[in-house]
Order: structure tokens, then sequence, then C-alpha cells
């Protein structure tokens, strides 16, 4: 593993640097080699002169030189370090004389990591035995093993209560990660992302947000239309422009109180990943290759017995109720899917001189989809170059560029008529999708329009063919990215240096969907949506850091800084509708355009921070922090806000230890961190968009009207004073290593309050408004962490290790300023903050359960006394007499809207292992969920369609009532019938099940009903993520024969198995996406993958 | 904005002078994406817009589906509203669209600054009863006297008095059209800031709020109604119908709902088809598409039937103006009212006015009946919500209710956001949408 030079001398804190003075005097070389146990070279260990602020970095063959110029040869004893990541550190004393001395190092082992440096934001790092904070870092070949091209997933399980959920399998879908938890209902839910000190955005934008005609959204709050959670494509998340190749270490700081040193963007932890940098020595070449193979994890299960049709006869309606089928039969559920192909190569190249180092990569990923056609893929190509330099003595120069460029083809999804998976798992089993195209007018067939005559042409297909869907709609996007930054280093004295970083991060994201005339809906006569995301960050950072040793006892550091951030976001785009020619997907080629589009925010901050540290008898370390924030999204009246931090970490084994410890620490801290306000709330404005709904998405008026230019007030009242939502956090724990060093376990409690939460409150519309934004919600967050991690047998020929990670967070809705629930996501179901529930539950109507509704919600019947007895969420059955009801032996519905999923886990968990025999290693890594609901409105909707598996045994029903219909008699309740306690007179009452009971009474489909109760799941799973065999050659015979130092073959598995009770897809799939906070909505969003992948790679 | 602000920022930070720009930039602080200000011609367009939606809306729709001339069908939310299943959430935005945006707060900024051209005023005031009056309409009570105002609960006034305040309000607009101006010209979609055709509207909705109020009265509103008819829209020319064009959010509302794929879920409601195909009515060819058999057929809500897949759908052409108040209806507000005075002959005359135009038979004095008046008033306002107003007061057309309700329902409830926040609202428990009927209409039909 690599280490980084500048943070070895950020860690160290001392440097020196004197003026050089003219002594004829002759100049001193210390050099040596460092090994580690069994002799082992050790290359990339910095070897330091702390006093002198001079060092070196062994090479390969694991030797060093350090030049001690001859003006600083003073016949002085000085202390020389070597250190490298995951060994301990260790120091000799060397008196320092005219020529060449010879100090060498034999390194131990460090599981520990005791004295190792965590960089700990903004410029500051620190030692981690000095960390107040528990630690979650991420190993670079942890994220390599991963298989994963986008570093968010890569950290899926690496850490405790850091919670990662994938959108989709389609190459190129995004993955949301948030940590302890949600502390917001508006503002983003993600960790910021720093990277080598630049915030880098995360963002993921749905491109039917670009089309709030057909997708029915709402105005989001700032302004910005919201309407892709529930259909269009997955969308990609930019964190994905990282090559996880080029990643170096990755810090998770968890929570307000380790983050408060990022302020007013830091209320959802930050995440700090350091790049790979250069050294000295050799050049060093790198050739890692992959391939993979991709497959769907799981299809639905659908029925082949009988035909489109209703009441058992055949008829040409979008139901499967029809006849039994005596002919041939389609596999729906597989016919769409295929083997991807991923191929991944990443070069790097890095070397140096003691002056210089640079580190250069290139990158590119192919990623070919599952889905059957050419039009699904991701292609990724990154450039990296990271280079420093030592300009003077005392001043480093460096700069960090990348580059991404993205091209992918993604696939329509979600509650979407021209998606895949909602034509395709409701196309009846007797109609052939094949072929898409009629083979005589060329026009689109699907299941409700099997000929496809000329007639036919601008006709709705109601629900798309899913091959039409796949082979000729249009999904294109393209991504450029450059971001990076020049450094500068300065250490000007002894105890003082500073840091300079200028960081810059460009974006931008071209969008182009093309659905050809014939699709489905409101896309009938052909649609284009083109559009264009700008993201533009400028950010400056300066630091400068003093540190005194007072006495061998007490030493410290403090560090004040500025930073300036400036962010530009854009997006501009266009819809057109009615084709004029079939090619090309242009909007040019486009009968008439809907509004254009154009939305923009500009937002700057400017920000001081200062923080000391205080170290006590090399056993009590104090930190405490300030930050103090300027944001133009803040109300004029607060336009600054002040962020404390304070922790303190005491190492009691250095004061008393008791045999069993070999290290043990106790930790606690406390610290604020904010959310800022979205911006432009403040700002009072007319709108031109979106003046009148109509009933159904797609329908609705522009203030505009017949050309002529209309504009009316903004629904929302503009807030008179905002300030930033502030997170106050408690943490405390302990971190110990015991049975010598083969055993550490950390626990971390915490507790976090967040206040001033943005709520966009109703406001009675007969005032003129409807809406005002104001901070008024208090939010609360707990939860414990557990690490432990055992290192049983630590041979040099064989070695095992298990780690076991643990998480739970319990958030609460504490008040939400009056108001009884509100929305956190703009989704299918109404997700919600409500008082006294945690954040994200879903609000629906349900069947009328005991305990659970209300001793009326049946008229004439005292539900308390059918109930008694009887456990809470006992189902209620009717003897049919109920207007409520259904028919005799079925359920009722309680018309009181009330929660009825949690789709936060209780608790989340990781299990991972290696086995090194020699030169193999064998290494796996298991993922847990426990609880989390999940509303399965996929199989619901199948159930009413009756392509569902489970509609396969069927009632015959001649009519609409049940009383129409004979056959497969169930009583619900029954252990293959919805089992679950049940009341009441229709208890053990059979009813037949069929048509009638699954499209009709109005009870069972859920997405159609609005009785969502009965399609809630749970949606726990423990996923076997990883799994993979390598084997290293670095035999003698590999460098003669090959020219390589060593070569590394690699066979890994990823999400191979899946245990859970879900009976959907996935549980782990949300039709928002990583555009939803929250999660657990399951409606024909895509299937997720596993994949199998061989690694070879070659050092040099 | 300089473009290397951030530098200027850093470059400031060491001179120690102008650093507040950093965080004063313009756009930065002030939304760049919406107006800051708008014109009076923009804010009254957008009043406008906001008008064809609340007469073309879910509201209307929901109407059609009640008073049986439309009809929702394949289980989804059209079919839930047409057997009467909806609650104050249904209703949320239609409530919203009455005071917010292009409603009230948007008519009252434009009378404030049209308050010196008494031509627009005018014209402002008269949407302003337009709107008002179809909020009284359909919810009764409301707040109006102290909406879209300082207070944050504004109280909601009863319907007779709102009706009152309203004809006091069109009195006023009368006048002030009469009063001359520059008007809003163009920007007046409907008539084309044409005074004359804005005063008879004033007039047409004048009887139209005394009709309201019969029920409660007693049939001197009719009297009033009838003079006031006899002033309203003279010639189908002058009909106050919606404009739109075929851009994607300006196409009449009805044809914006055909085109989605809920488009089919709305089709032909069996008690207009029937009594247009009884009167062998030319008209249903352009209300209504033959089903696949070739017939005209509709589906009846009180028996589920016939089966949904043999029903034909609604006719709309996206650009299709909407007629919301027309020469039709005021001579059949002249028929009724005269009618229900006593006055066979004005009845007779005004009917067959309609009947020829509409290329019926015409009906002689003697024969003629109340229903065949409702009835006619029916077929002709089709997709129009003033037929539920007229159900309300005269039980005509006879109607039957959904299958498993005892009645239709005699208004909507209030919207969920309304009720949620303004303590003045009655809570839909005690707004019974099956028991609780608006104060001007105290009988129920069934």
């Amino acid at each position: 593993m690599a280490l980084s030079f500048r943070r070895i001398v950020a860690s160290i804190g001392i440097a020196l640097l004197l003026p050089v003075v003219a002594h004829a005097q002759e100049s001193a070389t210390i050099s040596g080699h460092v090994t580690g146990e069994g002799g082992i070279a050790l290359s990339g260990v910095a070897v330091s002169i702390p006093e002198l602020g001079l060092g070196g970095i062994t090479r390969d063959d694991g030797s060093y030189t350090v030049a001690v110029p001859s003006a600083r040869v003073n016949r002085q004893a000085v202390t020389v370090t070597a250190r490298r990541v995951g060994y301990k550190p260790k120091s000799a004393r060397v008196t320092i004389n005219p020529g060449t001395l010879t100090q060498d190092f034999v390194l131990e082992a460090n599981p520990l990591q005791l004295g190792e440096v965590v960089v700990t934001g903004a410029g500051t790092s620190t030692e981690v035995e000095k960390l107040g904070n528990v630690r979650n870092s991420v190993s670079p070949e942890l994220l390599v093993k991963s298989n994963e091209a986008n570093v968010v997933q890569a950290l899926a399980g690496k850490a405790p209560n850091v919670q990662i959920a994938q959108s989709s399998g389609d190459p190129g879908a995004g993955s949301k990660i948030t940590i302890r938890g949600l502390r917001t209902i508006n503002g983003d839910v993600e960790p910021l992302f720093i990277i080598d000190g630049v915030p880098m955005n995360n963002s993921t934008f749905s491109t039917t947000n670009f089309n709030p005609i057909d997708a029915g959204s709402t105005t989001g709050v700032g302004g910005q239309d919201v309407g892709g959670q529930l259909e269009g494509t997955s969308a990609p998340n930019k964190m994905m422009d990282l090559n996880p190749a080029d990643i170096e270490s990755v810090e998770i700081l968890k929570g307000a109180a380790a983050a408060a040193i990022y302020g007013a963007r830091a209320a959802n932890g930050v995440i700090l990943v350091t790049t790979k940098r250069g050294r000295s020595g050799q050049t060093r070449y790198s050739l890692r290759s992959s391939g993979t193979n991709d497959e769907v994890t799981k299809t639905y299960p659908l029925q082949r017995k009988y035909g489109q049709g209703q009441r058992g006869v055949a008829a040409p309606i979008t139901r499967s109720w029809g006849q039994e089928l005596t002919g041939d039969t389609f596999d729906h559920a597989k016919e769409a899917f295929d083997t991807g192909h991923q191929l991944d190569n990443t070069l790097s190249v890095s070397g140096g001189n003691e002056r210089t180092t640079f580190y250069l990569s290139g990158n590119y990923n192919k990623n070919q989809g599952v889905f059957v056609g050419p039009n699904n893929y991701f292609d990724r190509a990154t450039a990296r170059l990271n280079a420093s330099h030592h300009l003077t003595e005392g001043l480093t120069v460096g700069g960090n560029f990348s580059f991404a460029d993205t091209r992918g083809h993604m696939t329509q999804r979600g509650n979407n008529v021209n998606g895949l998976l909602l034509g395709l798992f409701r196309t009846p089993p007797n109609f052939n999708n094949f072929p898409w195209l009629d083979p005589k007018t060329g026009l689109h067939r699907s299941y409700m329009v099997p000929d496809a005559t000329l007639e036919t042409a601008g006709q709705t297909r109601v629900f798309n063919n899913p091959l039409f869907t796949l082979n000729e709609e249009l999904n294109d996007q393209k991504g450029n990215r450059a971001f990076g930054n020049i450094n500068a280093e300065y250490i000007a004295n002894t105890w003082l240096k500073f840091n300079y970083t200028l960081g810059a991060d460009y974006a931008q994201d071209e969008r182009l969907e093309g659905c050809p005339a014939e699709c489905s809906d409101v896309a009938v006569t052909g649609r284009i949506t083109e559009g264009r995301i700008t993201d533009y960050q400028l950010d400056h950072n300066l630091t400068g850091t003093a540190n005194w040793h007072l006495n061998a006892n007490v030493a410290g550091t403090v560090t004040l800084g500025q930073n300036l951030n400036a962010r530009n976001y854009r997006t501009f785009s266009v819809v057109g509708r009615g084709l004029i020619a079939t090619q090309p997907f242009s909007i040019i080629n486009t009968l008439a355009r809907d509004p254009a589009s154009d939305y923009q925010t500009e937002i700057h901050n400017e920000s001081y921070f200062g923080q000391a540290t205080l170290d006590l008898y090399n056993q009590l370390f104090l930190t405490g922090a300030l930050r103090n924030d300027g944001s133009t999204t803040f109300g004029r009246e607060n336009r600054r806000s002040l962020f404390p931090k304070a922790s303190a970490a005491w190492t009691f084994t250095n004061a008393y230890k008791p045999s069993v410890l070999t290290f043990g620490k106790l930790r606690v801290s406390y610290g604020e961190a904010g959310q800022e306000p979205q911006p432009y709330l403040t700002s009072p404005t007319f709108s031109g968009t979106n003046l009148v709904g109509g009933i159904s998405q797609g329908t609705g008026f522009t203030p505009t009207q017949s050309g002529l230019g209309g504009l009316f007030t903004s629904f929302t009242k503009p807030a008179s004073s905002l300030k930033p939502e502030r997170t106050k956090e408690l943490e405390g724990g302990f971190d110990i290593g015991f049975w010598g060093e083969k055993a550490d376990f950390s626990a971390t409690w915490y507790r976090s309050k967040t206040n001033d939460v943005i709520l966009v409150l109703s406001v009675a519309p007969s005032t003129g408004y409807s809406s005002e934004a104001k901070n008024g919600g208090v939010f609360s967050n707990s939860g414990t962490e557990l690490s432990l991690n055992l290192r049983p047998i630590t041979k040099t020929n064989y070695s095992w290790d298990l780690g076991l990670g643990w998480g739970r967070n319990k958030s609460n809705v504490d008040t939400l300023s009056g108001a009884q629930f509100l929305l956190t996501d703009n989704g299918l179901l109404k997700t919600v903050a409500q008082q006294g529930f945690p954040l994200g539950v879903i609000r629906s109507l349900g069947w009328v359960r005991c305990g659970i509704s209300p001793n009326d919600a049946i008229s004439g019947v005292d539900l308390a006394k059918v109930c008694a007895g009887a456990p809470k969420g006992a189902l209620y059955l009717s003897d049919g007499s109920n207007d409520e009801c259904g028919d005799a032996g079925m359920p009722c519905v309680d018309n009181t809207e009330r929660v009825i999923a949690d789709p936060n886990p209780r608790w989340t968990g990781n299990a991972h292992t290696t086995i090194r025999y020699k030169k193999f290693e064998l290494s796996g890594l298991v993922d847990i969920k426990k609880g989390g609901d999940v509303w399965n409105g996929t199989r619901g909707a199948l159930l009413s369609y009756g392509t569902h598996k489970d509609t396969e045994i069927r009632a015959k029903c001649t009519g609409a009532a049940t009383s129409t219909c004979t056959g497969n008699e169930h009583a619900m309740g029954d252990a293959d019938f919805y089992p679950q306690p049940v009341v009441g007179p229709g208890k053990g009452v059979k009813f037949p099940v069929g048509e009638n009971w699954y499209r009709n009474s109005g009870l069972a489909a859920c997405p159609f009903t609005g009785i969502d109760d009965p399609c809630i799941e749970d949606g726990g799973y423990v996923k076997l993520r990883e799994i993979s065999l390598g084997y290293t050659f670095d035999q003698p015979w590999v460098a003669r024969s090959l020219g390589m130092s060593s070569v590394e073959l690699r066979v890994a598995g990823r999400n191979l198995k899946t245990w859970t009770k879900y009976t959907g897809l996935d549980p782990e799939t949300t039709v928002g996406g990583s555009t939803s906070r929250v999660g657990g909505t399951d409606y024909f969003n895509l299937p997720l993958t596993r994949s199998f992948v061989v690694t070879v790679s070659l050092n040099r | 904005m300089r473009k290397s602000s951030i530098v200027a920022a850093a470059i400031c930070l060491t001179a120690a002078a102008g650093c507040n720009s950093f965080l004063d930039a313009p756009k930065a602080v002030a939304d760049p994406n919406a107006p800051t200000q708008a014109s009076t011609n923009q804010l009254f367009v957008g009043t406008l817009s906001n008008t064809f939606g609340n007469y073309e809306g879910p509201v209307a729709m929901l109407i059609c589906q009640w008073m049986q001339q439309c009809a929702g069908v394949n289980g989804r939310f059209v079919e839930t509203q047409a057997i009467y299943t909806i609650d104050a959430g249904t209703f949320d935005i239609p409530f919203q669209n009455i005071f917010n945006g292009g409603g009230l707060i948007g008519l009252r900024a434009v009378e404030a600054q049209v308050a010196s051209d008494r031509l627009y005023l005018g014209v402002a005031e008269v949407l302003e009863a337009m709107n008002i009056m179809f909020a009284a309409d359909v919810w009764g009570d409301i707040p109006y006297s102290e909406a879209v105002g300082s207070n944050t609960t504004p109280k909601f006034d009863p319907q007779m008095q709102v009706y009152a305040s309203l004809l006091t309000l069109l009195d006023k607009a009368i006048a002030d059209l009469a009063a001359g101006g520059t008007g809003p010209g163009a920007a007046d979609l409907v008539y084309g800031g044409n005074a004359t055709k804005w005063s008879e509207a004033a007039h047409t909705l004048k009887a139209r709020i005394y009709l309201h109020q019969v029920e409660k009265l007693g049939n001197a509103q009719y009297t009033s109604a009838l003079t006031e008819a006899r002033k309203g829209i003279s010639s189908p020319a002058n009909d106050w119908k919606t404009a739109h064009s075929s851009n994607t959010s300006e196409r009449n509302m009805w044809a914006q709902f055909a085109q989605t794929s809920f488009g089919p879920d709305l089709v032909a409601g069996s008690t207009l088809v029937n009594l247009m195909k009884a009167q062998n009515d030319p008209r249903i060819g352009s209300y209504y598409q033959k089903n696949s058999a070739g017939a005209y057929v509709g589906y009846d809500v009180s028996t589920g039937g016939p089966d949904v897949a043999t029903i034909s759908a609604l006719v709309t052409n996206p650009t299709a103006p909407q007629p919301i108040i027309t020469y039709d209806e005021t001579q059949l507000i002249i028929a009724e009212a005269a009618f229900q005075t006593s006055d066979r002959t004005s009845a007779a005359t005004a009917f067959n006015l309609v009947r020829t135009r509409a290329g019926k038979p015409t009906i002689a004095a003697a024969a003629l009946t109340l229903a065949d008046i409702m009835n006619e008033k029916y077929i002709t306002l089709f997709e129009n919500p003033e037929v539920w107003n007229d159900y309300k007061r005269t039980c005509l057309p006879a109607l039957k209710a959904a299958r498993g309700r005892s009645r239709i329902p005699g208004r909507i409830y209030y919207g969920q956001t309304e009720e949620q926040t303004n303590s003045n609202t009655p809570t839909t428990a005690s707004q019974n949408l099956f028991t609780f009927r608006n104060p001007n209409d105290p009988n129920a039909c069934q």
C-alpha cells in the first residue's frame, strides 16, 4: 500500500526548514533498508527526520536515502522515524555527522493501526489513537475487490450504519448512500464527498425531470421540477465519475460530531477520499483487467395457463383472466433478459524522484447490461494525473487532475407504460412479443394492438411491447467531467505550515430520450426529451497550522482556515412531440414543443474555521473546533452561522493496562453540523409553469394560453427568514485491542437532534398561498455501532481474519411544527415524516385490523369487542353485510389513513473474512439488513392482471360478483392464503379466489385500490455480496520470464445469493432509485444483477 | 456577475475590503429562474387560464360523471369518483386553484393594477365572480370576504351571502365595463376586451346566481333571473368560451385527458346517450363516438353495464373551445324562469330558439313541460358544471344513483389542505357527502 507523502508530513505536524546559511561544511546522507517481519523488503515506507523537515520514501528493495544539506549538518542528535500504513512506526536517534550514515529499520505489523495518520477534513489530520470519533475507513484493496465501477456501491457492507441502496441493475444505475439515518425531508440526505480536499458533486438526476408534464411532477423545493422518481430511466450518481482504482483511502466521517469542521454542509456526514500519489523510486506499472458476466438475480414468477380476457373468455383487454390455454405460451419472465458483460481495464504508471512524484492512470469500463438488445450499456473512460514537486525547500506544489467521459444507454422503467417491466410482466402468456414490429407495416405491435395494421398508426399501444421498449427507444446520456485541484504546502518554520488548495469540479451531462411514434400513452405521436445538466464548482481552501511542544507531556496544534465555495448548477431542456420523420431522434424533428425549461442555481459560501488540539501526557487528546459559515442560501437576517465541535480521547491503557488489553481508548465527542436551505426560498417570484393540475398525470395548464404569455403568483409564500438545519450530535464509545493484537473491538453510541429542519408547511389556500418554508422540524436519531475484528491466525504462510460489523439507527420525528405529516418523497406512495414515527414511514389505507383501526371503523361493529383476546393486527373478516367490507370471509377497508409500513431497517450488519494460504487468498463479504418494509406493488398489480404465478390456480367466474365464481375456495388466514391471525364473523369462511377477488373486489390489488397494507412485505435480507479467490505469482520466474514483479489472478462473485422472505425481485430495489430519500417502494423497477468476475493484475 | 468571482473574493479577502460582495452575488440571492415582476396582461392571461382550468378541470369531469353525461370505468380513479368514492384530498388542487396562483390572489393583483382602467377592472371583476360563484356552487360556504388578505385563517362566509356579494360585484362590474378604458385588448382570449360582450356575460352570470338561490329564497328569484337573462348573452357569437392551442399544456383539458393512457377510462354516460337517442338529437355525433358495433352506447353507473369493452369514447379536440356561458344557456334560463313564473309563451319561444338551432322539432307552448326545458338544457350544456346546479334545483333529468349508493352527492369536500390549516373549515365528517347539502339546496332529489 502506498502512503502519501503529504499525509505524513501533515501528520507529523512538525517540519523544519532553517534558512540556508552558507557554511563551508560537508553534507550528510542517511540511508538504509526497511524490512518487515521475516525480512521482506518494504517499499513505500516514509522515513523522515521531523526536526529537520526532511524525508524520503523507500524504493521497491526497501532502501531509502535522506540527504541533509551541509548547512544543517551540526553534529546534532535527531530522531529518524519510519512509517508505513499497516506497520507500527519506528524511530531511532542518530547523530548527524558529515558523510554517510546507515540506519536500518525492521517494522512490525500494526493491526490496530495505532500511530497511523487519519485525515480528518478541511486540511486537518491526526493519529488514530488521538481520534475522538469512531473511525470508519475503507482500504483501497476492499474497494477494488468489490469489482464495482461505482465507488458508492463499492462501500456496501463496509461500515456499520453506512447504508447503500442500488437503484437497479441497469448499467450506470446510481446507488444511494446514507449514514446514520435521515436528518432532513427537503434537503440532501447523502453525505458530502470531498476528493483530495475539494467537494465533489454526487448528484443524481433523472431525465424524467425534464418532462414534468408527462411525469405528473410537482415543483420541488427550490423551484426545480421533480418528477423522475416513478418512471423514466435509472440515473447515475455522479461519484461514478471517479475510478475506484485511483483511490488511496476512504475515511467516513459519520454524523455531526465528526463532520462539524465542514459546517453547514455536513449534517449527513462527510466522505473523505484521497487519491493515489506517486512515490520516488523505480517507475511502477500496473495493469488490471477484469471481465464480468452479469445476470439478473431473479425474475418474476408468472402463470402460463390462462390467456388474455375476462371471466374465462378471451377478450382484447389488458388482463389475463381469459380462457385456459391449449396452444403455445411464452415465457415473458425470461425473454427480456440475457447475460451482460463488463470489461474493465486500468493502467497506471507511477514513480518519481525525491523532488517530483507522479501518478498517471487510465481506465476504460465497458458495461453491456443484462437486457436483450444492444441498447443497454454504460461505458466510462477516466484518466488521472496526480503530481507534486518540491519547488524549494519548504514549498511543495502539486496538482491532481481527473477527467471522465461516460456514455450510457439506459432502459425505461417503473410506473411507466413505455417502461420495460410494466409491459413485460403484464403481457398475457398466449401473446408472443416477437416480433415487436409488424413485418408488413413496420408498426409497433403490442398485446393490446396485436395486429398493427396501418389503421393503428398514431394509436396508443396501451403498454409497450417490452422488446420495442428495449430495441426502439432511445435513452442516451453522455457525461463529461473534469475535476481536480492545484495545491501548495509551505512549511514556514519548525512550528508553522500553510496549505492551499484551489479545486474545481466541472460536469456536463447531456440527456436525450426518444420514444418513437406508436409508443404508448402521451408519447403516442413520438416524443423527444432533450436536456443538459451543467454543474460547476470552485473551492478555495487555505489553512495554516501551528504546533507546539511545551514539554514531553503537553503538546498541541492550532489550525486556522478559510474556505470559499461557489456552486453553479443549470439544467436546460425541451420536450418535443410528434415526430415528423421516424428519424432522427432530435428536437428539430418534432411538430410541437413544450415550453423549454431552464433552471439554474448559484450558491456562494464563505467560511472561516479553526481547530485546536491538546495532547496531555500522551494519553488524553482534546480537540475543539469552530466553523463560521456564510451562505447565500441563508436568509438575510441569518447570513452567518456558527458550528462548534469538541472531542476527547483517552488512551487509558497508557495510564492503566489490564493484562488482557493491548490497547484501550475511551472517546467522547460533540459536534454541530448543518444542512443549507434550498436556494431561493426567500426570493418572491411569479411562475410561468404548472398552473392548474388536471385529474391525471399528463394533464394541466400553464398560465400561458394560446400563445399569450401568462404568469401567476407562486403558490409558495416567500420565506421571511431561513437558517440552516442544525444537527447536534453526541457520540461516545471505546476502542480496545486484546489477545495481544489478535482482536479489536469498537463500540459507539450516538444521539443526535436535528433542529430547525426546513419544512414546507401548508398554509390555508384561501390566504392566496398553499405553502411556506419554515425552520420548524425537530428530528432525532440515536444508534449503536459495533465492530469486532479477529485475527486468530497470523502466520507467515497462512492467516485467517474475520470482521463483524453491526449498526442500528432509530429515528424519530419529534415535531413538525403542527403539520400532521409531510411528504419526504414525491413518490408513488405517501412516504412521510409523521410526529412520533421514524422518518420515512408509509401512510396509506389498510384493511381493518384489531388494535390498529378505530373502534368504529366498520359501521355497526364494536371492533374492540370482536377483537377481544386477538393479537394486535389481527384481520377482521366480515360476513359480507357491511358497506366497508367485501363479501363473506373478506376483509374490510379502514377508511382512516394510517402508517402501514416502515422501510427503515431495524439493524444492518456485515461479516467479512479473509483466509490466506501462501499465495492463495479467499475472501467473502456478507451484507445483512434486518427488517425494513417494502411495498410490493408489482406483485399487487400482477395479481390484478392475472399474470402472477399465484393466479394460476383460480376460481372460474362468469360475472364480477363473488357469487358467480366457483372453485379455488380459500379462507383468509389459512396457511396458504394471506396467513395471519383473523377475527370476526367471516373467520373461516371460504370464498372462491379468482378474478372476482384479485381484480374486482377492490380489496386485493393495492396499486389500484389504494389499500396498501396487503402489499407490505418484510424487506430484510442476507446477501452474499462478495466472494473472491485470488492467487499471486511473484516467484522469481515471473520477473525472469514475464518481466513482471507480480501477477495476480482472481475469480470473484458479486451478489451471488440473497436470502430473503421478500417475494419481489429484490428488497433493495426502489422505484425512486437513488433520488428517493427512503425507498421501500417496488413498482416495476428493473431487476438487480449478480456477477461473476475474472481479474488479472500485472504489476511491474 | 464577474466570472471569476471566487478568485476575486479570495483577493478581496486578503485586501480586507468589499468582501461582502461574495455573499451578495445577485444570482445567488435572487431567484434567476422566475420573474420577480409580472405585467398586468401576463397576470391577466394567467387568471384566464386558471378560469379555464376551473371550468374544464377535475371538478367539471367529476360533475360530468355524477350527472351521467360521462361515466368512469376500468377500476381506476375516474371509476371510483363515478361511484362517489372521494375524499378531501381529491379536491385539494381544485380548492387551491380558486384562491392561489391565477385564482383570487391573481385577480386581486390585476384589479389593483388596473384600478384606473375601469373597462379592464370590470373584466377582472366578472372573472372574479365566475370563479367565486363556481366555488360557492360546489362547496357552499367558502372563505371570501377575508380570503387572500392578512388573515392566516380566513372565515367561511355563508353561501347565500357569497351569492349576494357576487350580485353586488357583478353590478359594479357592469358599471365599470360601461365606464370605458383601455381594457385587456388582445390579452383577453375570450372577448378581445369587448365591453358589450363582457357585460352580457355578466348579466347571464347574474341570472345563473338568481337560479342558484331559487330553492332557498323562492320563485321571486325567477323573476330576477328572467330580467337578467334578457340582458344576457344575445347571440351565439357572444358565447363565453375557453380558448386553447395545440401546445401540450394549452390544450383543452378534456382532450388532454383523452390522450393520456387513462383516456379510455372516461366513457359515455347512459343517461345523456339514451336521452339524445330518444330525441334523435343531431348533436350526438359531436359528443360521442360510436362503439365497434356501430352504435351509441352509454355506461349505466346504476347497473354497471354494459360491458366496459363495448363502450364508446368521448370525442375531443385539443383546440376545441369549451362553451362555459352561452346564448343557448341564456335562452334556456329564460325558458325555465318564464315557465316557472307561468309565462309559457315566453318559455316556449326561448326554448324553441335553442331546439331549432340544434336541428330538432319545436314543441308548442301548451305541450311544453319543465322536463322538456331541463332535459334540453342537460343535453345542450354537455360537460358544463352548470348541469349539476340545475339538477340540484329541479331534480331533472331523472337520475339513478350509482350502484350501491342511495343518492347522488349534493356537494364536494373542501380541500384537505384548507381543512388541516384553517380551523374555520368545517370538518369532512361534519360535511358528509351524502347527508350534508349546501345551504342553497335544502332538498335532496332522491
